[in-house]
């Protein structure tokens, strides 16, 4: 009885594994021979994603200003002075690290920042030249940008509130292959991040509407902080949002993960790009990417 | 499974590999064959042997004068074979030096402090021989003169004495073949009763007394054997059981048809002798000569390890890598490091990329392995963990001066040699030797190893950098038992073109899409169906 119970687990297991696609099977099927190497640095770096991206005609955040080097500090200080609501980041940080969010001025030279707190033009120095000298890109030469902060989206907002949530598309030769909806949560720190703590939310294509949503690698049906019900959530902007997605994926890179937000005036805006990604997304999924390759390819 | 996929990418580079792949085997296999159908190697070439390793350690005092102390080194010959050899000097200087048929060693030192130690260790792999002496031999009519002066009476070995004169024709030594000869005396010198003298006893105390150690006994036999017309000598050596032990031990030669043929009267070996006696001298020498009143000690610590054989000379030139290694003069735990690390870099290509063990780096796991089968695992272990603990203490120090990747790469550095020199210190205080070898580990992963995981820490925070040193240490395990396998050893030693199925085995891995262990827990949601 138990030997036939797990006789069919595994042989069920032999199956379905057929459908999950792993590091190895991600790196020889799909980026070896989609995505060329001297492509990636469309995507491991932001600025050049949003060069690329710009002359695509794909819209991205309005950027403010650029410091390349620690000569160009000052200029870019020169630029936001009397700006407000914008954000300070690293060109090629991973995982969120080295965003500085910044809110309304409240006197020269001071603003408040997300998630509480007052910054000062000389803190906003010294963390642009931590960018540049690489604090957040393991030590090598890094540009710092500042871009617009983006205001999210009613739906997104109801979501949660400090922080912005995204989509990750995924996309084949321009099919989009898999989508999904990251929120943040207390614990991720107004970061999306999936192993920072966010919310993993798997969106069906077909109807832009949540299917599932998992929080620390479990199934949950409402947000573990406020209590909002995250399946059934109607995505706005939806077609849109594939279309974005299918017009950044015309950068040179076949196999593609695109990080999409939605603002509050509509407008779908490329975040940034990934050349790497399709794993989490399928627990997030409860779906191997392997049915969806095959649709594609075949 | 995706076939359209594999069609349209992998079409072109998956005949392409598996001809390269092929063509590695098939070139492996065909090395294999010449070796063992053409050349003739065997299984019993390859089989591993019992290397012994003898330490010899002696403690000394100063004088105000100079202070000498010669003992002996043992050579190679048919019979043993030195692997290694290593003196040690404290506040001494040494040299060694060929005497007649002798290796001496020779340390001289003035205004010596007290409690000086010197030691020496041998490497050495011995073959039993065993001799059979033609039943029709008679004496020559005569010898060269380098071998007839082993007829000759010595102070301790009375040839010339009636009494030897008398005992030869009494047990009938007097006439006969060599055979006849040396059979009357072996038994007569066996039968002599064993008595653990200590100091020097000559042939004929030994023969009056009736008694006598093994030196008795075999100056006996010595005497009687050169009385009887046959050329013989001392030797000197010392029996190799595992452990530690003071005494040494002597047996005797005679030159029968050309060759020196060895008996132990003593512990009953005819004509033969067994693995475990190594020849440290030829000739009635003192092991230990020195200067008086210095309190001399000395012991001999012996173990044993398997190791994998030398290939049959059979074997021509390069395909013979063991025979390269010994014309070069190159150690053999450097031929056993270069052969065993591809392997060694395999096992953590399966580790990564089959099992999916997180670690730093591919070569790292592997290279400190090698490093851990000099110093052992255990002291090499302790010496690496130690480092890394360092590093850890020290990165809550040094994060909060921020600063820049090289200078704290360098205090770091500072910090592993430190960390390395203070072992040695310690095992010093505590007086434990083996300690002292953890400081051998070589500095240079070690600090490779340091930098690795304090990156790590900044870049992957402290339960990440945990994950991956706990994986790295893990694959170094998985490295150590692999290299250090003597079958693996065995085999690589005697088929280095194995080396080529490794690297056939690495093409396809780099091209193995299957799902990694790992992510079968990663994607259990995925795999198996949850029970409601």
């Amino acid at each position: 009885m138990k030997l036939n119970r797990w006789r069919s687990v595994w042989r069920d297991l032999l199956v379905r594994r057929q459908n999950v696609v792993g590091i190895n099977r991600r790196n020889v099927e799909l980026i070896y021979p989609f995505n060329e190497r001297r492509h990636f640095a469309i995507a491991d770096d932001k600025l050049v994603a949003k060069e690329v991206l710009t002359r695509l005609g794909v819209p991205v955040p309005r950027l403010l200003g650029v410091a390349n080097g620690l000569h160009e500090v000052g200029g870019l200080l020169a630029r936001i002075e009397g700006e407000e609501h914008f954000v300070v980041k690293p060109a090629q940080s991973s995982g969120g690290q080295g965003l500085l969010v910044v809110g309304e001025q409240v006197a020269p030279g001071v603003w408040i920042k997300a998630g509480g707190g007052r910054v000062t033009l000389a803190q906003i120095r010294q963390h642009v030249a931590n960018i540049v000298f690489g604090a957040f890109s393991k030590d090598r030469p890094d540009r710092a940008y500042v871009e617009e902060r983006i205001q999210a989206h009613p739906v997104y907002q109801r979501l949660w509130q400090d922080g912005l949530s995204d989509l990750r598309i995924i996309t084949l030769r321009g099919t989009p292959l898999m989508a999904m909806l990251r929120v943040p949560t207390a614990a991720s720190g107004g970061v999306a991040n999936l192993h920072q703590g966010g919310i993993g939310l798997a969106i069906d294509i077909e109807t832009g509407r949540t299917v599932r949503a998992s929080f620390r690698g479990r199934p949950i049906e409402r947000h573990p902080d406020n209590g909002e019900r995250l399946i059934g959530v109607e995505q706005p902007e939806w077609d849109k949002v594939l279309d974005t997605a299918r017009r950044a994926s015309r950068v040179p890179l076949a196999y593609l993960g695109t990080d999409i937000v939605v603002d509050r005036d509509g407008r779908t805006l490329v975040l940034e790009l990934n050349a790497r990604p399709g794993l989490e997304i399928q627990n997030v999924n409860g779906q191997g990417l392997g049915t969806r390759l095959m649709e594609v390819l075949g | 499974m995706l076939s359209v996929l594999k069609l349209k990418g992998l079409w072109k580079r998956i005949p392409r590999l598996s001809a390269i792949a092929g063509a590695l085997v098939l070139v492996a296999v065909c090395i294999v064959g010449l070796k063992v159908w053409v050349w003739g190697l065997s299984l019993a070439d390859v089989l591993p042997r019992t290397q012994y390793s003898v330490r010899l350690s002696m403690r000394l005092d100063g004088n105000d004068d100079s202070v000498v102390v010669r003992s002996f080194l043992p050579m190679s010959d048919a019979r043993q074979q030195i692997r290694d050899e290593q003196v040690a000097d404290a506040s001494l200087s040494h040299a060694v030096v060929t005497e007649g048929m002798n290796r001496k060693v020779i340390w001289t030192g003035r205004h010596v402090p007290d409690g000086v130690l010197l030691s020496t260790r041998v490497d050495v792999v011995v073959q039993p021989i065993r001799y059979e002496i033609d039943p029709g031999l008679h004496l020559p009519a005569s010898y060269p003169l380098s071998i007839a002066r082993y007829l000759k009476p010595a102070p301790y070995i009375q040839v010339d004495s009636p009494e030897i004169e008398e005992e030869v024709r009494r047990i009938g030594a007097d006439h006969g073949t060599i055979l006849e000869r040396l059979g009357a005396i072996y038994a007569r010198t066996s039968a002599l009763t064993a008595r653990p003298f200590k100091g020097t006893t000559d042939a004929l105390t030994a023969l009056r007394l009736g008694e006598a150690s093994c030196n008795g006994k075999s100056r006996l036999f010595v005497a009687l054997a050169r009385q009887a017309g046959i050329p013989t000598r001392l030797v000197g050596g010392l029996v190799m059981n595992p452990g530690t032990t003071r005494t040494t031990h002597q047996w005797v030669e005679s030159y029968v048809g050309g060759h020196w043929v060895p008996f132990d009267p003593t512990n009953g070996y005819f004509a033969r002798l067994p693995e475990h006696y190594l020849e440290l001298y030829t000739g009635d020498e003192v092991l230990f000569t020195h200067t008086r009143d210095i309190n001399f000690e000395y012991q001999f610590w012996v173990s044993t390890e398997l190791v994998p054989a030398q290939v049959a000379s059979a074997v021509p030139g390069a395909f013979n890598l063991w025979g390269v290694f010994e014309r070069s003069g190159l150690p053999f735990s450097l031929l056993r490091t270069l052969l065993t690390l591809p392997v060694g870099a395999l096992v953590v290509v399966l580790c990564r990329n089959v099992v999916g063990v997180p670690t730093w780096g591919t070569f790292l796991p592997a290279l400190l392995a090698a490093a851990m089968a000099e110093t052992g695992l255990f002291w090499g272990l302790l010496s690496w963990i130690t480092v890394i603990a360092v590093v850890g203490l020290l990165r809550s120090t040094l994060q909060d001066l921020n600063l820049l990747h090289a200078p704290l790469l360098a205090i770091l550095l500072a910090f592993v040699a430190a960390t390395l020199l203070g072992m040695a210190v310690v095992a010093d205080f505590v007086g434990n030797a083996q300690l002292s070898r953890a400081t051998i580990f070589p500095i240079a992963v070690t600090a490779i190893s340091a930098e690795r995981f304090y990156m790590s820490i900044s870049d992957d925070g402290m339960p990440d950098a945990l994950k991956r040193l706990a994986g790295t240490t893990a694959v170094i395990l998985a490295c150590y038992l692999v290299m250090n396998s003597l079958a693996v050893q065995m085999l690589l030693v005697a088929f280095p073109e194995v080396l080529l199925g490794v690297v056939a085995l690495e093409l396809y891995l780099g091209r193995w899409v299957g799902i990694r262990l790992s992510e079968y827990f990663r994607f259990r949601g995925l795999l198996v169906e949850e029970t409601p």
